[in-house]
């Protein structure tokens, strides 16, 4: 089994900027239909069957991304957890899990798979693509609501949605008592970052995002920045050291070499 | 009878012409009374001006402050002077010297107004 990187250099400069990929619908019906009565929980037990970890953590859809952004030999998450949601809410507030990361790199992919389809209804989880940019205090944004440009994760069974660590997010209001589960878990860095994915052209492409709905006239140049920064950083032009120690104590994960010769 | 003070005491002026003004009415006003009286609405605008574009809002009503709503995008009022027409009162203007100048680094959401208004 051979890991092969999936995005090419725009996709990798659109995953810079916005800090979120969709992948709809990828995961099989099977492992959709097991998920379906885990608890509220931690659920490591559960994801590291084989079967799980080979139709979700190492799906070539989703692990292809994580090649892509995390360079070779990246770590395979061996923990998860489901958050699930039934009785109707008025939702979360949006905030960034844990301590958001600093600097610019690419270090840390924290996923959402879907085993059941979401609808606006359900309370989908909600993002802010590019707010992985905004280091802020999460109890400084409680009273934040709607934000032009965000996104509700309406999506089929079987999604997986990457996202860089630091974006905002949170679980949308929730007008019905349905059953709405997510499983938590995330990719880490293990090596040095370079222009390893699917290289089109050697040239490097003009390196710019999307200006976001929300962001004021100063905030897209200062994002155009900071994506030129975090481009140079993946393609190898500063150097990286392991971080994300804080998150890693409590998240495990370990090298895709490692789990792959464990078949 | 109305849900408003103001449209209590058009209906019980109408009321009282026709010598139909009742206890019931005044337990009605004294209900109105009792209610909350303002909510309040967080805008955010693009820059200082209040002609520039809302791009982030946030509404609290006690009156309903517990029930889910759908997320929107459809901005209540386009800039915050239209919200001023619309008879919402600011209580708190951006501060410039409160936004930091960083040539990297975006943090919070733009220039945040705070409106409130009598139910």
């Amino acid at each position: 089994m051979k890991i092969k990187p999936t995005m090419n250099d725009r996709d990798v400069i659109d995953f810079i900027s916005k800090g979120i990929v969709i992948l709809e619908g990828i995961v099989s019906d099977d492992i959709n239909r097991q998920c379906d009565d885990l608890p509220d929980s931690n659920i490591s037990e559960f994801v590291q069957r084989e079967e799980f970890i080979r139709g979700v953590f190492l799906h070539p859809e989703a692990a292809g991304v994580a090649r892509s952004l995390l360079g070779e030999d990246f770590l395979v998450p061996c923990s998860a957890n489901q958050h699930l949601f039934e009785a109707p809410h008025r939702g979360q507030t949006w905030h960034s899990d844990g301590i958001s990361e600093p600097g610019y790199g690419i270090t840390h992919l924290q996923c959402y798979y879907y085993p059941q389809e979401v609808k606006i209804e359900d309370g989908p989880t909600m993002a802010l693509p590019g707010s992985h940019q905004r280091l802020v205090d999460r109890e400084a944004i409680a009273h934040y609501k709607d934000i032009l440009g965000q996104q509700s994760l309406t999506v089929p069974a079987g999604t997986v949605v990457l996202t860089h660590y630091g974006i905002w997010h949170k679980a949308g209001p929730k007008v019905n008592s349905k059953r709405r589960g997510m499983i938590k878990f995330s990719y880490f860095r293990n090596s040095q970052p370079k222009r390893d994915w699917l290289i089109d052209e050697v040239a490097e492409p003009p390196v710019h995002g999307p200006r976001h709905a929300y962001a004021t006239e100063i905030e897209f140049y200062r994002d155009s920045v900071r994506c030129r920064r975090t481009w140079d950083w993946m393609c190898g032009k500063e150097s990286w050291e392991p971080g994300g120690r804080w998150i890693r104590s409590i998240l495990m994960a370990k090298p895709l070499g490692e789990v792959l010769s464990s078949f | 009878m109305s849900g408003s003070i103001t449209g209590w005491i058009k209906e019980s002026r109408a009321k009282q012409k026709e010598g139909k003004l009742a206890d019931e009415d005044f337990a009605q006003l004294e209900a109105l009374l009792n209610q909350p009286k303002l909510k309040v609405l967080y805008l955010y605008s693009k820059s200082t001006n209040i002609l520039s574009p809302v791009m982030s809002w946030a509404l609290y009503d006690p009156r309903d402050a517990d029930e889910p709503k759908l997320p929107s995008q459809n901005a209540p009022f386009q800039r915050i002077i239209d919200a001023m027409a619309d008879g919402w009162r600011i209580v708190q203007f951006p501060i410039p010297q409160m936004h930091r100048f960083s040539e990297i680094d975006n943090d919070y959401l733009g220039f945040e107004f705070i409106l409130e208004k009598e139910i």
